[in-house]
């Protein structure tokens, strides 16, 4: 049991402490509920362009960082197609710096043309980095456009094109902070030593007058049920042919969702795993291959996706994996493997709390998905899905017509 | 309405609880060095033993037979072995570096003594089936070549050759040949050699349960089982005249850079100034390296620099990734800063920032038990005892501008630096 505590701002902000005096440390973590999903198509990358852009400084505290690291602190950020999440970590006597800093930023920022033009340079490099200069580096920005047709999921968080970023000017930025950054649509998360009255009087003193901003998110396209059997085929100079297959299944909220972790689990989670005994370990067909959920709060993912090893080709690869997929469909998961990937869950946890900083995180990705609550009734949901479970929703998910397949092939 | 623009009280940090080790023995003589710490009731356990890069006759021999551990025992297949860790929901992982090759494992306590004999199984009685060999060899050179794809990787390969000299351990000089010249037999040698009770050390840490060195006996402390104690062998590095190097590779978009040189050791009295000199350049996020090139510029996502201790050597680098066309101003600006350090004081503010943040990044080393643990290992591994620590936590709280400009022209000096650049 995750014991935390929940208070609420009159401006909206949620605040949520999370107390471990096994640590002389303390995470502040403000998660703002804006995403990639939330972003225009023609204007996609806001969402991380504002990562950067929030380091900036704000007209009261024009170096973030410096404060920051004279209070021994560190801090980081992450944009995922759900969230954007900005956290710090400080030794505990320094708190209230933390408070000070991310209260500031909350309230507004220092805009200008010039830090925007740097920060659409660094974006641009980092796009370079990790999508054009990296072999496989481009499988994403493929699957997402093959899987989603409707759904904002189709482009990545640093955007469908690199020319958004490029564009983008500075009243559009300063157009995003105002509808998206805001108390009323934020949670703020406490972590480590601290204690919980102090922690709300920080939060009302320097969180409290900044104004509510009536946050209103525009409705979010529904994908539709997939109704054909998808297929891309791209030749690349990388080593390896690899192999990409997405099945559309549930959110985060749905039971759905749990279900297909354990299937996930019980294909691929540890050397024990099926795909890895059999499709690597015995049959050689592949030297990686992974079964895993994108992890995404609309109705996301699961996906397959392996290199192959030398000589076998994609139609082998292919029926392998189905091989797999249909002996889900076909026959019940013995209670001692499902037994097994439940027990890895449950230690999991466990190791988990060990970490005040990846607590924090945790309580703030829930809290995005609807509420922090749900990190408490997790395992119990995982103990009630049964093998029968499983099977029904493998012979759901994994149809041909539900499927999106990437072959992405070696050039020789 | 209160005022944003004054800045709350900052307090110094204060210094770390320092949790030392009891050390004691198993009845071969194995060291153990016991850390408790921590609330959860988890255990990680590390068999640590002189079987690392530097003790290899042929490439590959370290990493391959640490591997191969995990793939099928006396009494075990690697499929049980596999299955079991899983079952308990267990982690085991199997690490070769330059010195050492090592087993660790995180567990509940409560698994612990259904878990040990496995780990004493494959650690004492491992099969080296020539099947599992192929492979795992194979799959390994796949992802070896994938690797090569990099610049970085390309780039940092060049570096440290050009630091050591190709027969060097701490280069890299591994080729995709070698993991098919490599056999089960060279496996088996090197492990004769190098796992054994008198390779071995044993580091455990967590919130432990007290009957764990009893376990640890049982399974470990078995007095038949020794071995003759690798002796060090004498390496001798030898660095290029060269000091400018490209490495080509077609259609890259973006480069590499590496730019450094040898330093000094771990057990050297400069080595901590260093490391606060080092911060200052390019050591954390407001580092001079950041903010002028990515934050100023904009020519990289990111750019940093360390100083690295291995056992025999300790070098200093740059590193970091670029479009081709900013690659030349890049440098140019590298090589400023360093010259700036030579000739211009850092200011007060800049350092105590500077010196605030490394006490911040102290008390994190010794936050939570396997932190301790890797703190601990981080002077014992180097024959260095606590009072390093003492002395970094005093030198953080002392150390002046001229101090640093100092060392900045003894170690900073240009003709001394290598310069790699990997990319189109």
């Amino acid at each position: 049991m995750v014991k935390f505590y929940r208070e609420q701002l009159e401006n909206g902000l949620q605040l949520i402490i999370y107390p471990d005096y096994s640590t002389p440390m303390v995470a502040l973590d403000v998660c703002y509920h804006v995403g990639a999903k939330n972003e225009s198509p023609e204007r996609t990358g806001f969402a991380h362009l504002f990562e950067h852009l929030m380091f900036g400084g704000t007209k009261n505290i024009p170096n973030y960082d410096d404060a920051l690291q004279q209070a021994g602190g560190e801090n980081n950020a992450y944009t995922t197609n759900d969230l954007t999440n900005y956290y710090l970590t400080v030794p505990k006597e320094n708190l209230e710096i933390g408070f000070w800093l991310e209260s500031d930023r909350m309230l507004e920022l220092d805009f200008s043309q010039e830090k925007l033009d740097i920060q659409k340079n660094v974006v641009i490099e980092e796009f370079k980095q990790r999508n054009l200069n990296q072999p496989y580096g481009d499988v994403w920005p493929l699957l997402r456009e093959l899987a989603y047709k409707v759904h904002p999921y189709q482009w990545q968080t640093i955007g469908k094109d690199i020319s958004h970023i490029e564009d983008a000017s500075l009243q559009e930025v300063e157009d995003f902070f105002y509808r998206f950054y805001a108390p009323d649509n934020a949670a703020l998360i406490l972590s480590g030593n601290v204690d919980r009255e102090e922690c709300l009087h920080l939060a009302n003193k320097w969180f409290g007058s900044i104004p509510s901003r009536n946050v209103k998110k525009a409705a979010i396209p529904l994908e539709p049920e997939q109704a054909n059997f998808r297929e891309m085929t791209v030749e690349r100079d990388v080593p390896d042919t690899a192999l990409y297959m997405a099945f559309h299944m549930a959110g985060r909220t749905q039971r759905e969702y749990y279900i297909c972790d354990l299937i996930s689990d019980v294909l691929s989670n540890g050397n024990s795993s099926r795909m890895y005994q059999r499709l690597i370990k015995e049959q050689k067909l592949f030297i990686e291959l992974d079964a895993y959920l994108s992890g995404d709060h609309d109705p996301g993912l699961f996906i397959v996706s392996g290199k192959l090893a030398k000589g076998v080709t994609i139609e082998q690869a292919k029926k392998a994996v189905w091989t797999e997929l249909e002996n889900m469909q076909q026959e019940l998961v013995p209670t001692i493997e499902l037994e097994k990937v439940k027990n890895k869950l449950e230690a999991n946890l466990v190791y988990s709390q060990m970490n005040y900083l990846h607590m924090a995180q945790e309580l703030a990705n829930f809290e995005n998905i609807d509420r922090a609550e749900r990190i408490n009734e997790q395992i119990d949901i995982y103990r009630s899905v049964a093998s029968a479970d499983l099977m029904i929703t493998a012979q759901k998910i994994f149809s041909e017509s539900n499927c999106s397949q990437l072959n992405y092939l070696a050039k020789k | 309405m209160i005022d944003r623009t004054i800045q709350p009280t900052i307090y110094e940090t204060k210094k770390p609880i320092i949790i030392k080790p009891v050390s004691s023995q198993l009845n071969n003589d194995i060291p153990v060095h016991f850390l408790q710490a921590g609330t959860q009731e988890v255990t990680r356990l590390e068999f640590i033993f002189e079987a690392g890069l530097w003790n290899e006759d042929k490439p590959l021999q370290a990493v391959l037979t640490n591997a191969m551990l995990q793939e099928g025992s006396a009494n075990y297949s690697g499929a049980q072995i596999a299955e079991i860790f899983d079952f308990r929901g267990a982690y085991i992982q199997f690490v070769a570096d330059h010195h050492l090759g090592t087993i660790s494992l995180i567990s509940l306590n409560k698994h612990l003594p259904y878990l040990l004999p496995i780990v004493e199984d494959l650690i004492k009685r491992p099969s080296f089936d020539a099947n599992e060999f192929e492979t795992l060899a194979k799959r390994r050179k796949q992802r070896f070549l994938l690797e090569n794809e990099k610049v970085k990787v390309l780039c940092q390969k060049k570096f440290s050759e050009v630091l050591f000299g190709k027969s060097h351990p701490y280069s890299h000089t591994v080729s995709a040949d070698d993991f098919d010249r490599l056999t089960c037999s060279d496996l088996a040698d090197f492990y004769q050699r190098s796992y054994h009770a008198e390779n071995c050390q044993i580091m455990a840490s967590g919130n432990m349960d007290v009957s764990l060195l009893k376990l640890l006996n049982k399974h470990f402390g078995d007095l038949n089982w020794r071995g003759v104690k690798q002796l060090q062998q004498k390496r001798t590095i030898q660095q290029l005249q060269e000091k400018q190097l490209r490495v080509v590779k077609n259609d890259a978009i973006q480069s590499a850079i590496r730019v450094g040189r040898l330093m000094v050791k771990k057990d050297h009295p400069d080595y901590i100034g260093l490391q606060v000199l080092n911060t200052v350049l390019g050591g954390y996020f407001s580092s001079r390296l950041m903010m002028n090139i990515r934050e100023e510029k904009g020519y990289t996502y990111g750019i940093g620099s360390s100083v690295m201790s291995l056992n025999e050597a300790g070098y200093f680098v740059i590193a970091t990734e670029t479009d081709k066309k900013y690659v030349e101003a890049t440098v140019t600006e590298i090589f400023l800063e360093l010259k700036k350090l030579r000739e211009e004081l850092i200011p007060e503010a800049e350092l105590s920032r500077v010196c605030q943040y490394l006490l911040g990044e102290f008390v994190r080393d010794f936050d939570g038990p396997f932190a301790q643990a890797q703190s601990f290992r981080a002077v014992n591994d180097f024959g260095l005892g606590y009072e390093f620590y003492e002395q970094y936590y005093q030198l953080l709280r002392a150390i002046k501008p001229e101090d640093l400009q100092l060392l900045a022209q003894k170690y900073f000096d240009e003709d001394d630096f290598y310069t790699v650049i990997a990319g189109a």
